[in-house]
């Protein structure tokens, strides 16, 4: 792109939009995707954990926790909570054990997940710019600390386009506990055109905001109303000839007319089977909700939405419905991760049953971790640390099974292979046949980019 | 080791490089390159001189040769560069300035290539934009009577073209009320010869409503903090009236600029002045770890974003220049050297997010006035109670606190920080000399009542401190009788009455055997947080209890007497309060490496941009300056004649809100990584009369609406379209999408419904969530309220998906020069199926069902101002038998004649 942009869009860039865009559709460029290079996963999924799940009572086992429980951190090692007081170290409540042929270590906390050990691809070693959780929120979501960029999934509909004729590129599903602070800026287009914002799917009945006419519209009133203002549109561009945006905005409207049909098509899960229901364990009133929208991705993956964006974990009131466990962490993750788990883990082996998990590409993360000592009152909880913690990828283009990092011997801070935010989305953007120094946008004076002036591809965890 | 450092230093340029040749390649080249050629280059050559080859080094510049080689300290280079005057604002370091007179010394060998000048990659000083405008020669072109068509008939001549032919009334009509109002004109507008229309509309108090909402995204203005907690600004609509009506009443753009800069400390005491500072808190900010965070490092940086925000929303809004890509480095395509960037961030020092009292004298006096009896008395009355109730409840909490505190005996932690009774556990340690030292109190002081050391006892009563910051800690030192080994200290600051005025909130305990250096051997983190224990206090029956009998009686008429006086201060109404600019403690400022808090290279003194020299970039502000003084400053050199940008950088913007191109496309980055002007003469032309017309823009927009250019028609051209397709020379008035709030706002005027109250609070279309969450949900009403202007909504960060969202209204948490244009499936679905759209159809089809020219007539005359033809009224007809009026209404508002305006 040349780094003087038009104001005003192109042709190129209007046929572009609407071609490629929220909801992408046909035009000579569907599926052509714009890679940099050939791309190893045509589709990703981001499951997000707000609040800051532990790594060192996860994935991340630390023997010296148990061998140094309850004394205090000292000298040079102290550890600076956020805004918890400073107590001791702090043991996992939870067994660790090892997994599957890699040996990899998991707690008891996460059964499910731990049967899939071989299948994922770790990083141990994550660090992040905040230890505040509206900012460091931003930089998973976004690459930037401040509210107001692009996020990753806006960026990914922007380098790659859609895959489908009759669903958004780009596709958010909420926790329905809950929107982690700063909503719907999570999934903004930020400063890229609209059309790349992230679309919430939500309730079944409405899997779109305004997808249905309002009650009191009959079926045949909306068709024919679809059909007067084509007749009135065509008119009206004919007397307009040489304007390239009416062309765009006629083929707007035939494709909300499709997505009207296909939407609740796809969000309907009358013809999934029992065991598959059970799988992800909608017949459990707890774990429905999560359960439905794992399988709701799956679907949507299915038909060929480009990239998911999946919470776990709900608002930051009073009681927090996040994993963000200041105050008691066995009963915060103990209940969080009963819903988690499970239907992750099948949504995990409904892909790879499908062959999917191989040009498909998942990312499972939070905005920070946990520090190894407890806040020191009451049932012992854990405060924030962006010094250290574990996420992990899964599917298209990675060595599985692999552990990349790791933390210091109390699991306080990356060791070896420090590994930024930045690092993980040149690395997602790299799978996707992206490149993250070169998928760029003009704004206020600069290039931007998702990475912003940093970032490597984590070569060693590409297959 | 000092010696040896020297003998080194003093050795270098003895011994051999291995040829002169080396030496230029090695250290002169990359100096020249770094330091000089940015406006010494056969390009800029500024002063004549060029430094980038080997020739135009030996003839050197209008002064006269650069250097005599062999002869450094007669060399003019050498002269220049070590006395600091060159480059401007810099001075080179010494191992550089030693290098230049070595190699000059040496014969001033030259190396490589003839010339190290490289096709231009960046700005220099000599750049367009930072020269002052001059005012150019008119073309001649025949018919051209308005400056402006003569300067872009000149350039469409000369590829063959011209303007569009003149559009017709009707559409003019409607394009200039759009344009100047951000709505349809009515019937009667619409009868209007066009020059009445134009003062009509520039008269029209919508007008400042539709350029104040262009001007609110420039600003990022939002209502809410963003982030986290993202806590409501319900004051913040103040600046938004502010900007409404100070475009209204034409106040002249410089004035406007200075205002928001620094309007509260150029006017004290003027409540509208203060509001126009609103501009330099409207973005988003992160209270969370401003206020609550522990980790101090992380303050200090997100104070370093504050002043960031406003640093780069002054330049970009104002200068158009991206002055915060120095932060981190000097800036990579303009000449904006880092140190510019931290002296700009200076002049904010004494800034910050918040909500402040804004009261002139007289209101100020009249509330004095009104509480100053009743406080008097009230002072009266609870002096005679604490005579009475004092001493029986410090008794009573000091028990109790010992209680508690022994109670928790085995824990390791001790009581939280309180008033009343703190005992500190220490690590034994035998000394003479203790200190208690507060980085944080509560409040403006610190007060220490009584500390006693323990075992033996040694006690200091009533001890007093000014404000302690971590910079500058408040310390009692305590000198023992005799080295006592201690192991236990007890303190409190208020025990009589458990006020917590004073109170030492973050302190350490030291002790030193020397008086020189000092270990800490207790500290406040080793209290509970006060959130988590209940502290004892004492009830009121308890109180009454403990009371000598004998006065119980008169303590009870004291008490609902002071009940009464409380009652009657909380009904006088508080002073207005703004969220604007609210001072802030000024901290030293530093140039940091890179933009890291923990590396400051030196003293950032406050300034302005070295690039602007047609200006003293110094401010020429006294070494010891206060906040006010540096705002001020700022504000004048801001707006100074001198000042090559201000006057282009705001003409571009009503230039590009008026064609949908600018003569800059990039109206907030006149830098080298924006655009460069289609017509910089033209540029020129505007700015200077601009200024010269008492920076009106009234007056510019005046010109506009009345130049040929705007009023020509959309009409394509194909020829034109294959020749310049961007439309950069104008060759056609481009076709406009409505912006969402325009669109808003023109379905309820469409409809009927239209509220037009102005200015105060803002309506609510989302509100936080019940239940502790920080989220912001759309509300479900209707009704007159929300029914004004999309202006007056309340402006909410990060909320829950609404009506104007999908037609690219941004989420200001960034500005917003140029909003996108997007065409997307989403905004066809919020147009048909949104349940406002719905509504308003109804309520207009309840309207016109009765309308003596038909349905269809008047709606054709209130959405598009013209009659249907007859087969828009076939259509028409046979959707309305069907489907009735209302739909069919809906159906008419998702037209593209009615979105987009010709």
């Amino acid at each position: 792109m040349s780094p003087n942009r038009p104001a005003r869009p192109t042709r190129r860039q209007l046929l572009w939009e609407v071609g490629g865009g929220a909801l992408g559709i046909g035009l000579a460029q569907l599926a052509a995707a714009k890679t940099h290079f050939p791309a190893k996963a045509k589709r990703a999924i981001f499951i997000f954990l707000p609040g800051g799940i532990s790594h060192i009572d996860t994935f991340d086992y630390k023997p010296a926790l148990a061998a140094n429980h309850g004394k205090e951190t000292k000298g040079a090692n102290t550890i600076t909570p956020f805004f918890g007081k400073r107590g001791a170290i702090m043991r996992s409540p939870w067994e660790f054990s090892r997994h599957g042929q890699s040996g990899a270590y998991v707690s008891s906390l996460l059964p499910h997940l731990a049967s899939h050990a071989d299948d994922l691809t770790f990083i141990h070693s994550m660090v992040t710019r905040s230890n505040s959780h509206g900012p460091a929120l931003f930089q998973m979501s976004t690459g930037f600390v401040f509210q107001g960029f692009p996020s990753a999934g806006a960026w990914i509909s922007y380098g790659l386009g859609s895959m489908n004729e009759n669903l958004p590129a780009f596709v958010v599903l909420p926790d329905p506990r809950g929107l982690p602070p700063g909503g719907v800026a999570h999934w903004g287009n930020g400063f890229l055109p609209a059309a790349h914002q992230g679309v919430i799917f939500g309730r079944q009945e409405e899997p779109i905001a305004d997808i249905r006419p309002q009650s009191g519209v009959s079926d045949a009133a909306q068709a024919a109303t679809y059909d007067l203002v084509s007749q009135l549109n065509e008119d009206h561009m004919r007397a307009n000839p040489g304007e390239d945006a009416l062309v765009a905005r006629i083929r707007a409207y035939e494709l909300a007319a499709r997505m009207q049909v296909s939407a609740p098509e796809a969000t309907s899960i009358a013809g999934e089977s029992e065991s598959t229901r059970q799988a992800y364990g909608l017949n459990d009133p707890e774990i429905r909700a999560y359960g439905y929208n794992c399988l709701l991705a799956r679907r949507l993956l299915e038909k060929g939405v480009r990239v998911i964006q999946m919470y776990n974990g709900g608002h930051f009131g009073k009681p927090r419905i996040n994993w963000d466990a200041h105050e008691d962490l066995v009963t915060n993750h103990g209940k969080l991760a009963r819903v988690m788990d499970q239907p992750t883990a099948a949504l995990i082996g409904d892909l790879k049953q499908r062959g999917m998990l191989d040009d498909t590409l998942i990312i499972w993360t939070t905005e920070f971790g946990r520090l190894p000592i407890s806040e020191g009152l009451g049932e012992g909880g854990r405060d924030h640390n962006p010094e250290g913690y574990t996420s992990f990828l899964c599917g298209a283009g990675l060595k599985r099974g692999l552990h990349y990092g790791s933390t210091d011997e109390l699991g306080y801070k990356a060791e070896e292979n420090p590994t930024t935010v930045y690092d993980l989305h040149a690395t997602v953007l790299h799978l996707l046949g992206l490149d993250h120094t070169r998928l760029t946008y003009y704004h206020n004076g600069l290039q931007r980019r998702l990475t912003d002036v940093h970032g490597h591809v984590l070569t060693s965890l590409l297959a | 080791m000092r010696l040896a450092f020297w003998a080194v230093w003093v050795l270098v340029p003895l011994l051999p490089p291995a040829t002169a040749q080396d030496l230029f390649s090695a250290r002169i080249q990359p100096i020249l390159e770094k330091r000089c050629a940015s406006c010494h280059n056969p390009e800029a050559r500024m002063s004549g001189l060029d430094l980038t080859s080997r020739g135009a080094l030996a003839r050197g510049g209008k002064q006269g040769p650069a250097l005599i080689p062999g002869q450094a300290s007669s060399s003019r280079l050498y002269q220049f560069v070590s006395a600091g005057k060159m480059p401007p604002g810099q001075r080179l370091p010494p191992d550089e300035t030693e290098a230049l007179r070595e190699w000059i010394d040496s014969g001033a060998a030259w190396a490589g290539a003839e010339s190290f000048h490289k096709q231009r990659a960046r700005a220099g000083l000599d750049w367009w934009a930072l020269q002052p405008p001059r005012m150019p020669d008119i073309p001649a072109i025949e018919g051209a009577v308005n400056p402006i068509d003569a300067f872009l008939l000149d350039k469409l001549r000369a590829r063959g073209l011209s303007f569009a032919p003149r559009a017709d009334d009707r559409t003019l009509l409607r394009r200039l009320h759009y344009a100047m109002r951000g709505l349809p004109p009515t019937a009667t507008e619409l009868r209007q010869p066009l020059p009445d229309a134009i003062d009509a509309t520039l008269d029209s108090p919508q007008y400042g409503e539709r350029w104040g909402r262009l001007w609110l995204d420039v600003a990022r203005f939002g209502e809410t903090d963003g982030g986290e907690h993202n806590n409501e600004r319900f004051t913040a609509w103040k600046y938004r009236d502010w900007v409404i009506h100070a475009l209204n009443g034409d106040m002249p753009y410089d004035e406007f600029v200075r205002q928001q800069v620094a309007g509260d400390v150029l006017y004290p005491g003027d409540a509208a002045a203060t509001a126009a500072t609103g501009f330099l808190v409207a973005g988003p900010w992160d209270s969370v770890t401003k206020q609550i965070n522990k980790d101090k490092s992380m303050a200090m940086s997100i104070r370093q974003d504050e002043l960031d925000d406003m640093v780069t929303a002054t330049m970009a809004s104002f200068m158009g220049l991206t002055v915060n890509c120095a932060r981190c480095h000097d800036h990579k395509f303009d000449p904006i050297p880092t140190r510019d960037y931290y002296r700009l961030a200076a002049v904010f020092q004494g800034v910050t997010y918040g909500e402040r009292t804004v009261a002139t004298d007289a209101q100020r006096a009249e509330r004095a006035r009104l509480v100053a009896p009743i406080e008097a008395e009230l002072k009266n009355v609870r002096d005679q109670i604490a005579a009475i109730e004092d001493a029986p409840r410090a008794r009573l909490l000091r028990e109790r606190y010992l209680l508690l505190d022994r109670a928790r005996g085995g824990s390791a932690r001790r009581l939280p920080v309180n008033p009343i009774w703190n005992r500190e556990q220490l690590a034994p340690t035998t000394t003479k000399r203790l200190r208690f030292v507060v980085t944080a109190s509560q409040g403006k002081f610190v007060k220490i009542d009584r500390l006693e050391v323990l075992p033996a006892s040694h006690v200091v009563t009533n001890w007093t401190a000014a404000a302690a910051t971590p910079e500058s800690p408040a310390v009692l030192e305590i000198n023992l009788p005799a080295p006592w080994t201690v192991s236990e200290l007890a303190w409190s600051s208020d025990a009589v009455r458990g006020s917590r005025d004073g109170m030492p909130k973050v302190y350490r305990i030291e002790a030193s055997v020397d008086g020189q250096a000092w270990r800490e051997i207790g500290s406040s983190l080793d209290h509970d947080s006060d959130v988590e224990v209940l502290l004892p206090e004492v009830s009121r029956e308890e109180l009454r209890a403990a009371i000598p009998a004998a006065s119980v009686s008169r303590w009870q008429t004291l008490s609902d007497e002071r009940g009464r006086l409380e009652t009657q201060l909380r009904a006088i109404p508080a002073l207005p309060s703004v969220h604007a600019a609210t001072p802030e403690p000024m901290q030293p400022s530093y140039v940091l490496e890179r933009g890291a808090i923990a590396k400051p290279v030196e003293p950032a003194p406050p300034g302005a941009l070295t690039a602007i020299r047609t200006l003293d970039a110094t401010l020429e502000l006294p070494p010891e300056t206060t906040g006010a003084q540096r705002r001020i400053a700022l504000a004048r050199w801001l707006t100074a004649p001198g000042n090559p940008l201000l006057a282009r950088v705001i003409v571009n913007r009503v230039w590009f809100w008026h064609f949908g191109n600018g003569i800059v496309n990039t109206p907030s980055d006149f830098g080298f990584n924006g655009d460069r002007p289609s017509h910089p003469e033209l540029l020129d032309y505007l700015a200077l009369q601009f200024m010269r017309h008492g920076w009106s823009l009234k007056w510019l927009h005046r010109q506009i609406l009345t130049s040929q250019a705007w009023q020509q028609s959309s009409a394509h051209n194909e020829k034109a379209f294959a020749a310049d397709a961007s439309n950069r020379l104008l060759w056609h008035m481009p076709l406009k999408r409505m912006d969402a709030e325009t669109l808003r706002d023109s379905i309820l005027a469409t409809a009927g419904n239209l509220n037009l109250e102005r200015g105060g609070p803002s309506y609510l279309l989302q509100k936080k969530a019940s239940g502790g969450s920080y989220m912001f949900k759309a509300l479900d009403n209707d009704g007159a309220e929300v029914w004004r202007r999309a202006v007056y909504r309340f402006v909410v960060r990060g909320g829950e998906r609404i009506f104007l969202d999908s037609f690219d209204c941004p989420d200001p948490a960034v500005a917003t020069p140029q909003r996108s244009v997007s065409n997307t499936p989403v905004q066809a679905l919020t147009l048909l199926n949104n349940q406002f759209v719905l509504n308003q159809a109804r309520l207009l089809s309840t309207r016109l069902e009765s309308d003596a020219s038909g349905p269809v007539e008047a709606a054709y005359l209130r959405l598009f101002q013209r009659a249907p033809t007859a087969r828009e009224r076939d259509l028409a007809t046979r959707f309305i038998a069907q489907h009735g009026l209302a739909l069919y209404l809906r159906a008419l508002w998702n037209t593209n004649e009615f979105v987009y305006v010709p």
